[in-house]
């Protein structure tokens, strides 16, 4: 049993100025941790164009690592730019999952491109940092992963861990769409795969979390750390239809594993949940664990997936 | 396996057998209205199965491919029968296959017939994209079901988008595939959308399923670095490899017939490193007639001790195809 005790919102995107690229939304927090500073990237988007449709970028803001609540930096530039014209990350780069091999910084993060039948695909790209963590040189205009045999739709996600020598990536996996009051809705869900260097992935192409919702509930943002002993993983879940702006939107989920293969949900173990009222009373979701100086915080996201920011969490108390 | 020492392959020469199929002249499944595209051979004991992919309209007046077939006597002389089922369905929603299956590559693996299908899935910046999907029938090719709703062969780090024309044949133990890759989409004319480049490229697998890309072109440009190449056909005659493919200018292509699509000629004797030859390709577009504007989609194919060439004619194969034989 977890318990976490809320800090309250972070960071807030509308509070930027001078960033005509972060006007909106900061999306997907994840960390890198250095000597003074604590480097949270996270995804924004510009001011929608004039058919209402968005664009997404990854940047990073640096708080104070002894006072987190306490920014000392925000990015001047995106991370990585959009891919050109045809690629599969034409219109987006969210969200972004960083961690350090050896001197470099490795970003894995989703490509987002436009459909005409749905409103867009993702895949999975790849870049790296000689400057820890500054800026990033895609490996290439195409994608490091993107739908196969059994990932047949959306591949979103990523969340890159090193555990034992060896690359774990949980991933999103699009496993249908479906029409619904005129939108094409995604139903998405939680999927593992390894590698031995970052870049030869194998992926068992199987869901790893039961559902709870119902047989088309949506899992994101599979974010597994190691604490006493055992694998902890937060994600987030929402119903597959209707979920905009009401109480079928994003939670947070819990599940435990002891050998990175087999997962066991328990939700109630969770010990955090939508707060009453205020920036994260109706939603929360993309939820990321770390460790700095001997406490577990966890970064997520309120109302509308990050629309007007991320709020930071301390553990409290834990329980086997 | 047939002795083909008496073909002179350095300098080939096709006798053209003209058009045989138009798919105007007939009823077509699916609502098909024309196009016979990319025709691809099936050889049975007492006749020939030749798949190709033909177009229907969607309510937006949009284009969908889909695969049919028609079967021939081995002379070519008689039509048997014309596919009036569905061949393999498109895509559901989403898929990588929902508008369109062209070209459809048959191979025989032990009883089973695997096809290689590519995929089409339109886009909102740039006119499409495609991967390569694997489809199996046991039935003797009238119907094909799909491995899984996604594709076996698709982008990657160094090959972006648009996966396709996927040609596939087994020597010893090992499956080869040829295909193509987009490496850019360019500008041409302001106001006008996009064309694309694309190249060929080879993977290799042991089971047909896992593929291995090769990662490299392996055709050298003979126009300029944005050289269209497409639908490579490989056939083993004595101990050389030999490929046809087509190729174009990558702008003013549909109209303009100096720029249009001919058919390439490359071989190899070990599968790995291939001598672009168009001067020995040995066939060309003809002073008139169904294929006087352009030449594409080869399909080179032995049956009972002939090799043939199928192919389509002008406006992309949308009257039909046509035949060649290989002169002894």
């Amino acid at each position: 049993m977890f318990k976490w005790e809320k800090l309250g919102r972070i960071f807030i995107p509308q509070d930027v100025p001078d960033r005509e690229w972060l006007k909106e939304f900061a999306q997907a927090p994840a960390t890198l941790v250095f000597d003074d500073f604590v480097r949270v990237y996270f995804s924004c988007r510009p001011s929608p164009d004039e058919n209402g449709q968005y664009v997404s970028y990854s940047s990073y803001v640096d708080f104070d690592r002894h006072d987190l609540t306490k920014t000392v930096n925000i990015a001047h530039a995106p991370i990585l730019e959009l891919g050109g014209v045809g690629t599969f990350d034409e219109f987006g780069t969210y969200p972004v999952s960083v961690i350090r091999r050896g001197a470099d910084v490795m970003a894995y993060y989703g490509g987002w491109t436009r459909c005409e039948s749905i409103p867009f695909t993702v895949s999975i790209g790849v870049a790296v940092s000689h400057d820890d963590g500054a800026t990033f040189t895609k490996l290439g205009d195409g994608p490091l992963l993107t739908c196969d045999i059994n990932d047949p739709f959306v591949l979103s996600g990523p969340k890159v861990r090193i555990f034992g020598g060896k690359w774990y990536l949980w991933y999103v996996a699009g496993t249908k769409w479906q029409r619904y009051e005129g939108r094409s809705e995604a139903v998405y869900k939680i999927r593992m795969a390894t590698s031995n260097d970052g870049l030869n992935w194998v992926r068992s192409g199987e869901n790893i979390i039961e559902d709870k919702l119902e047989i088309d509930e949506c899992q994101a943002s599979p974010d597994v750390f190691f604490y006493e002993n055992r694998y902890h993983m937060f994600f987030c879940y929402k119903h597959s239809l209707n979920f905009r702006k009401n109480d079928r939107g994003y939670r947070i989920g819990y599940a435990v594993s002891d050998d990175l293969e087999n997962w066991v949900r328990d939700d109630s173990k969770v010990g955090i949940d939508i707060s009453d009222q205020g920036w994260d009373g109706q939603s929360i979701a993309y939820p990321h664990v770390f460790e700095v100086d001997g406490q577990t915080y966890m970064l997520y996201l309120g109302n509308e997936v990050g629309r007007y920011g991320f709020g930071l969490a301390r553990l409290e108390s834990y329980t086997n | 396996m047939w002795n083909f020492d008496f073909y002179k392959t350095n300098n080939m020469k096709w006798i053209k057998l003209g058009q045989i199929f138009d798919p105007t002249e007939h009823t077509l499944p699916n609502g098909c209205f024309g196009f016979a595209q990319s025709p691809q051979t099936l050889v049975f004991d007492d006749f020939v199965r030749v798949y190709f992919s033909t177009r229907a309209r969607d309510d937006n007046g949009k284009y969908l491919s889909h695969v049919a077939f028609v079967d021939f006597d081995k002379k070519f002389q008689k039509i048997i029968k014309i596919s009036d089922k569905v061949v393999i369905p498109l895509g559901d929603l989403g898929c990588f296959d929902e508008h369109g299956i062209f070209p459809f590559n048959v191979v025989r693996s032990e009883r089973r017939i695997l096809a290689y299908t590519t995929g089409w899935n339109r886009r909102a910046s740039v006119s499409t994209d495609a991967s390569i999907g694997l489809a199996i029938s046991d039935d003797n090719g009238l119907t094909f079901k799909k491995v899984g709703a996604g594709p076996v062969l698709s982008a990657s780090l160094h090959e972006p988008f648009l996966v396709g024309d996927a040609f596939v044949r087994i020597f010893g133990d090992t499956y080869h595939m040829w295909y193509i890759h987009g490496t850019r989409w360019v500008t041409h004319t302001v106001g006008e959308p996009p064309d694309r480049i694309y190249k060929i490229a080879h993977a290799t697998s042991a089971d047909g399923i896992s593929w291995q890309k090769e990662g490299r072109q392996i055709i050298g440009d003979r126009l300029n670095d944005e050289e269209c190449q497409a639908l490579p056909t490989v056939i083993q005659i004595a101990n050389r490899y030999h490929m046809f493919f087509c190729y174009r200018q990558s702008s003013d292509f549909r109209k303009n017939r100096s720029r249009s699509y001919r058919i390439g000629y490359a071989f190899s004797d070990d599968l790995v490193n291939w001598t672009r030859d168009d001067a020995n390709v040995g066939i060309d577009v003809s002073e008139e007639g169904w294929d006087s504007d352009m030449q594409c989609y080869p399909h080179a194919f032995e049956m009972d001790g002939e090799i043939y060439l199928m192919y389509n004619g002008n406006e992309f194969g949308r009257f039909g195809f046509g035949l060649a034989k290989l002169e002894k």
